[in-house]
């Protein structure tokens, strides 16, 4: 039982991650019906920007401030910054293909993917950074419920990926911009016609969704430690899976993704081997495309003939 | 500049060439200039360059340096190969680091009588007999998992070992000794089998089981040593990480934990400090790991080949420098000791010293 304890809250602190990442996937989707592939070197470039902070404010092994606060600002200038990112991102790769054929945007994210890649492996150089997280969070900090630990990064990723996840689905439901954001989705020429400025909208939505990413990227260097430019592919994809386990399109959808998406991995590697988490997933990814496309809680789209 | 005339003068000693000769020629070095292992690469590439500027001054060489960044990645260093082939300047490679490199290119290279003296790839079948080309002045993986495998069992009295294998050609083959020594040892040996790309070690860290004395680990990137050996603190586990060479950089600074390495620390040997000396001048470094000496050893075992060829009044080419290599007899390395080779390419009478990690992140040699 503590076993299967244990790999589950292994596998609810990655499912967090995915889950920020693949919200990022869906809010775009939802919105625009395309895929932006550049997401996961959103979350890469979130996970440099973090790491630069935490540098900027004498680092891990002497920071200037206190630790909390430290924490807060890695995590704020990584969201603002990504999320800045996606705005740009929005307004010269996706803006002008709007009215173009499906096909031109894929590209158009997969050539954003490629620049923001090298464009970090030459500027930031591919050398790993660390965020040596235990040298001011200490691996023995954190608690036990019997035989189960929870360490401090863990249980703080936890409730930060629980606490970005309810506030987005209050801005999505509660907010004017969040309505409107939903109006497009169902249908775009009615929202134009209702007076809704679209472009705003969606600059909110690619803000949103990188700053989410970005978020995700921190997470995953102080779980993780580890950043480096070639980062954002693996879990880019993993987010996406994630986001069409649960129904690309629905935001509860890509929080439920994504947590299922990091237990099964988990438990997969708990239960069957270590070396096959990657395989599992994108297992899981072609049985949902085959057998249930619109994912958990996806809706089947409609289309006026 | 004045110390950096005098750290060459001391490296003019260690060279045993004694005579002024005219040899020319491009000594390459194809090592991780970037990626995960850059801090491994630069290293190389600086001890490679101050031990061919030794001999060069040793011997009236002219011998040029040529770096090549293979970023610890076997199709990279596949494309790079032909270029250092169709290169005839080239007479001779430092390097590849890593042994899946040398798999990847050790047959054209061979083919092609290039020399290949890597100073870091440890994987034992890289010297049976398919590359007829390659030699290395460290010891084997043959060497490094009996070592390992006794301390942890005859020393550390470890009664059960998880053994870590990244799925690499390095770490599979290094996975595959130890878990053999351990079951000739009779300690309780399970394998734990993890991909490449594999980043969260998490779930395969709950897999350790309590009783485990030590989790030893094949990466090559010692980042990643580091997050399992962090992950066995938080979930409460006994169990110490023991590294292999792999794991041998600063980023592995986990307090108690172990490694071996296929050099000692020689900085304090008087035979090296000439050598470190100019090393720290030309690159700027403080310090060096146990990365950077055999590398000049590599270089200086191809560079002083190339010089016996042009004593004996012959131009120094791919095939007259391989086959001199051959013939190699240093008497006293910087290593601390002679290097010769096997008719494999060993050299004889590798070792691997075992490492501990003290509380400020330094390694103390402990066996």
């Amino acid at each position: 039982m503590d076993y299967l304890g244990q790999q589950l809250v292994n596998g609810l602190t990655l499912g967090g991650v995915y889950a920020l990442i693949a919200l990022g996937y869906t809010l775009v989707y939802g919105v625009l019906q395309i895929l932006n592939f550049a997401h996961g070197d959103v979350y890469m470039i979130g996970a440099f920007l973090g790491f630069f902070a935490m540098t900027w404010l004498g680092g891990p092994l002497a920071p200037t401030v206190p630790v909390a606060l430290m924490l807060l600002v890695m995590f704020l200038v990584a969201m603002m910054g990504t999320g800045l990112l996606g705005i740009v991102i929005e307004r010269f790769a996706y803006r002008p293909l709007r009215n173009s054929t499906r096909i031109a945007p894929l590209i158009s994210a997969l050539g954003v993917s490629i620049l923001l890649q090298n464009g970090a492996l030459l500027i930031f150089s591919p050398s790993i950074r660390s965020y040596d997280t235990s040298s001011y969070i200490p691996s023995t900090s954190g608690f036990s419920i019997g035989q189960v630990t929870i360490d401090s990064v863990r249980l703080g990723v936890l409730v930060l990926s629980a606490v970005l996840m309810v506030l987005l689905t209050r801005w999505v439901n509660g907010t004017q911009v969040g309505r409107a954001m939903r109006a497009i989705a169902y249908d775009k020429d009615a929202a134009v016609m209702m007076g809704i400025d679209v472009d705003k909208v969606i600059r909110w939505t690619f803000f949103v969704g990188a700053a989410l990413a970005g978020a995700a990227g921190v997470m995953n260097g102080l779980l993780l430690r580890g950043v480096s430019g070639t980062m954002g592919l693996i879990p880019g994809l993993k987010g996406f899976t994630a986001a069409v386990i649960g129904g690309i399109g629905s935001v509860p959808g890509a929080m439920l993704g994504g947590l299922l998406l990091g237990v099964i991995e988990s438990l997969a590697q708990g239960y069957l081997s270590t070396n096959f988490a990657d395989t599992i997933t994108f297992i899981l990814l072609i049985t949902f495309m085959l057998f249930k496309p619109n994912g958990i809680l996806g809706r089947p789209m409609m289309v006026k003939v | 500049m004045a110390s950096s005339a005098l750290a060459l003068t001391g490296l003019v000693a260690i060279a045993t060439p004694a005579k002024a000769v005219t040899c020319t020629g491009t000594i390459a070095i194809m090592a991780p200039l970037t990626g995960g292992a850059a801090f491994i690469g630069k290293e190389q590439a600086g001890f490679a360059k101050v031990a061919i500027d030794a001999v060069n001054a040793k011997s009236g060489s002219t011998f040029d340096f040529k770096e090549l960044d293979t970023q610890l990645d076997a199709a990279v260093a596949s494309s790079l190969a032909p270029s250092v082939v169709s290169d005839k300047k080239i007479i001779g490679v430092v390097g590849p680091a890593g042994s899946q490199e040398v798999l990847a290119i050790g047959g054209l290279f061979g083919a092609n009588d290039i020399a290949l003296v890597s100073p870091s790839a440890t994987r034992t079948n890289l010297t049976a007999g398919t590359y007829p080309s390659f030699f290395r002045p460290i010891g084997n993986d043959a060497v490094q998992a009996p070592t390992g495998a006794r301390y942890m069992v005859q020393t550390l009295k470890a009664r059960e070992v998880v053994v870590i294998e990244e799925k690499t050609a390095y770490g599979t083959g290094l996975a595959n000794e130890m878990m053999a020594e351990l079951k000739k040892l009779g300690v309780k040996a399970t394998k734990l089998v993890v991909n490449e790309k594999n980043a969260d070690y998490a779930a395969v860290v709950t897999r350790v089981p309590k009783t485990a004395d030590f989790v030893y680990v094949t990466f090559q990137v010692a980042a990643k040593s580091e997050s399992v050996a962090q992950e066995l603190i938080k979930q409460k586990k006994k169990a110490v990480v023991f590294g292999s060479d792999g794991s041998d950089s600063p980023t592995f600074k986990t307090p108690g934990t172990f490694l071996t390495a296929f050099a000692p620390d020689v900085s304090n040997l008087p035979a090296a400090k000439a050598a470190f000396d100019a090393f720290k001048v030309k690159t700027g470094a403080a310090a060096a790991t146990t990365f950077g000496p055999p590398t000049y050893v590599a270089a200086q075992v191809i560079a002083e080949a190339a010089v016996r060829v042009c004593e004996a009044g012959k131009t120094a080419d791919r095939a007259s420098v391989l086959a001199e290599i051959k013939k190699t007899n240093i008497k006293k390395s910087i290593l601390g000791k002679a290097i010769r080779f096997t008719a494999t390419g060993d050299v004889i009478g590798g070792t691997f010293p075992v490492f501990k990690t003290q509380k400020d992140g330094t390694r103390k040699t402990v066996g």
